[in-house]
Formats: C-alpha cells, structure tokens, sequence
C-alpha cells in the first residue's frame, strides 16, 4: 500500500468539507428539535384526530429511508414549483425526518415520569401550560438528553448522504480528492477519521449527560 | 405523466426485482448481526487486550457514517487487492456497521437484569449453566426483542445506501426508472411503499414475538 501523502495534502479540503458537515447539521437539528417536541406534545395531549395525525406522520417517516426521501426532494421539489436552495432543501427534509425521531425520545421523557409528578402540579392547582413548564418539561428533557444525543450523532453521520443528491461537505470532498488521488483507501479512512472526532465527542457528551442524570435521580 | 397504468404495471416487477435483492441483504446482515454481535459483546465483557479491542470497534463503526464504510470496503478493499462485488461490499459494511449497534443491545439487555437475579439463582444451588439458561437468558431475550426489531428495520432502510455502489436493490432500480422515464412520482411512490411495506412486516413479527415470548413466560 501505498502512502498517506494524498491524505495529507488535502487534509485541508476535508476539513473544510467537515466544517459544512458541521454547518449542515447543525442549522437541521434546530428545527428537528422544535418539530420533535412539538409532535411529542401532540401525541401525548392532542385530541384523537391530532394524535391519529402524529401517528400517520411518524409510521412513513420511520419507515422510508432518508435516502429514499432526499432523492425524491431532489427530483420533485423542482416539479413542484418550490425553489428551495439545495442547502436549504436538505435541511429541511433531514429535519423532518430526524422530528419524527426526536419526537419518540421526548415522548418517551414524557411518559416516564412517575405519575406523582402531575397529581401533585395539580393539587397544586397549576393550570397545564404551568405544569408543563415547571414540572414536567424540566424533567422529562434532562431523561431525554442522552437519547437526544445519539440522534445527534446519528443525524451528523446521515448528513454524509446529501453527497449522492450532490451537495458538497465531507463525503463528497473527500470522494473528489478520491477521484482526483485514486487513494481511496486513504482518503476514506481520513474521512472516517473526521467523521470519528466530531461524533465520539458528541457520544462522550451523552455518556457524561447519563452520568448525571443517574446521579440526580 | 404521473398515475399511468401501463408504465406502473412494467414499474412494479422491476421493483420487485428490486426488493428482492433488498430483502436479501437484510435477512443476511441481521442473521449476521445476531451472531457478530454476540461474539463482540462477549469479547467486550472479557478483560485484556480482546475486551479493549471489540470496545474500540464499537466505537469506531459507530461513530462513522455507513456511507465511508461502504466506499472504505467497495473501492479501499480493490485498491489494496481484494476486490469484492457490490452486494457482498455491502454486506460486509452493513454487518460491520450493525455488528455494533448489536452488540450494544446484547450488553443493554444483560446489564439490564438486576443482580439480585444473579444472587437468588446462586443461592437457590444453581450452577453457571442452569442459571443462564433457565434464570437469566430468557429475560434478557424478552427485553432485547423490542430493540432488535428498531434495528432490523434499521437495517432495511440502510440498505437504501448500497445503492451508492450500484447494487441494484430498490433504491438504485428507482434511481434507473426516473432518470429513463422522468416519472418521478409513480416511481418514488413505488419504492417508498415497498419500504413501507417491509418495515411494517418486520415490526408486526417483532411485536408478535414479543407477544409470544411474553406468553410463553
């Protein structure tokens, strides 16, 4: 095998792929986070048909591959008439689709505090916004925070298919420097390398969040 | 022209065709995974060398995108001489890539079996092999189903990605059809309701099982 100087020499380039993985996921997790919460609030205090509406929404998103909803973004979002940017158009379909799961981990926050908890904002006459915002909130996200964190993780590694619809950030810098090196061996592992840095901080995060939120308990 | 019968009706066999190969490499990986995963969970909880190395691997596949392992096996593997066909680089990236998320659940489900179970079975005379096998595996198996079905199906939605390696599953065969025939809307209706319809199937047989495990306790 060969060296690692096609690496090195465009180290540079990949870094600046990894700084618009890093733009890309993090402009989408702020609206998956906002849709996340609000479908979770729908599922557990909407009306019947809300709650028919959520379901709906959660069984296709969880059941089609991103990959399968980004081509199709990319090939009828023209159609259609909507003129997104292609940055934009990504965003926005990896954070509907990482909402759906969000909304699963705060449901679940949710639903695990123990049912004391709101008997006793009750009898305390809280109205449900009230609750809502001092009791169960709180709580129900510091549960959720490590699980919040591995989707994090796993929405910064599904950033990487946005390069088949053809935007440009890490996997497709470094499938360019591969075209132009014929080291991909190299390359990838680089990129993998990358790719390592940013999501085994993040998973140390979460482990640190668990490790507080067995302590506090 | 969306909704014409005479293109939907050549459309469905191909896609079909299509599912099969789909099918195929998600019945592998996961027969794989249960396996693979077992193995490293068991190296994980030895100490030593073995332990350090299996808690490395887990880390580090599942820190990076499936994505790069994939172009890390397809086109790494044929530069440093071992070249290998698209299905079977897929296979190999999905169970490397699955193999540790496997793993995690496997040492989830036995760390999440109190040890005061471990105690009664040892103070009841039991020896290590009856007390695994009549005390301790069958309540690890009735909690790891629930997880192993998320990631079955998981699994099947990765297999979308293999079509980035031109493995003709029902990703790629869809990519085919709208760029020969423009008809996005019927071909992408197509393949999302065959994922649909796969990831249904493997949550009602995960719930069934459930069902019938909690039965048969």
């Amino acid at each position: 095998m060969s060296s690692f100087n096609p690496l090195y020499h465009s180290f540079w380039y990949l870094l600046r792929g990894a700084g618009m993985t890093l733009l890309m996921a993090g402009v989408a997790v702020v609206p998956a986070t906002v849709f996340g919460l609000v479908l979770a609030l729908a599922q557990v205090f909407g009306r019947r048909l809300m709650r028919a509406a959520v379901v709906g929404y959660l069984f296709l998103v969880r059941g089609i591959p991103l990959l399968v909803l980004l081509t199709f973004a990319y090939y009828l979002l023209p159609l259609t008439g909507i003129d997104l940017p292609p940055f934009w158009a990504v965003v926005l379909v990896i954070a509907l689709y990482y909402a759906a799961f969000m909304s699963e981990v705060f449901r679940a926050g949710i639903l695990s505090l123990p049912a004391a908890q709101w008997d006793a904002a009750r009898s305390l006459g809280m109205t449900r916004s009230l609750m809502l915002q001092v009791v169960v909130l709180p709580q129900a996200l510091r549960l959720a925070a490590p699980p919040f964190v591995s989707l994090c993780i796993s929405l910064v590694k599904a950033t990487s298919l946005v390069s088949i619809v053809g935007l440009w950030e890490l996997t497709m810098a470094s499938r360019e420097v591969v075209e132009r090196t014929l080291a991909p061996f190299q390359i990838f592992i680089g990129a993998a390398a990358i790719y390592f840095c940013i999501c085994y901080a993040l998973a140390l995060y979460g482990r640190h969040l668990e490790r507080r939120a067995i302590l506090g308990h | 022209m969306p909704f014409d019968l005479n293109f939907i009706a050549r459309l469905i066999p191909a896609l079909l065709e299509g599912a099969k190969i789909t099918v195929e490499l998600a019945v592998l990986t996961m027969a794989i995974c249960l396996v693979w995963g077992l193995l490293v969970a068991l190296a994980q909880g030895t100490r030593g060398p073995l332990g350090w190395i299996s808690g490395g691997y887990i880390q580090i596949v599942r820190n990076t995108p499936l994505l790069i392992q994939l172009y890390l096996v397809y086109f790494g593997l044929s530069m440093a001489g071992i070249p290998l066909s698209g299905f079977a680089s897929g296979l190999v990236a999905l169970c490397a890539q699955n193999g540790g998320y496997v793993a995690e659940i496997y040492r989830g489900g036995l760390q999440s079996v109190s040890t005061r179970q471990f105690e009664a079975g040892r103070a009841l005379g039991m020896g290590r092999w009856t007390l695994y096998t009549t005390v301790i595996l069958p309540q690890v198996v009735a909690r790891i189903i629930p997880p192993l079905t998320n990631q079955s199906i998981s699994i099947i939605k990765d297999t979308s990605q293999v079509a980035a390696i031109a493995v003709m599953e029902v990703m790629k065969i869809s990519e085919i059809w709208v760029e020969t025939s423009a008809n996005t809307y019927d071909v992408f209706l197509g393949a999302a309701l065959i994922y649909l319809a796969l990831t249904s199937v493997t949550s009602c047989f995960g719930r069934m099982t459930e069902r019938w495990l909690a039965f048969a306790q």
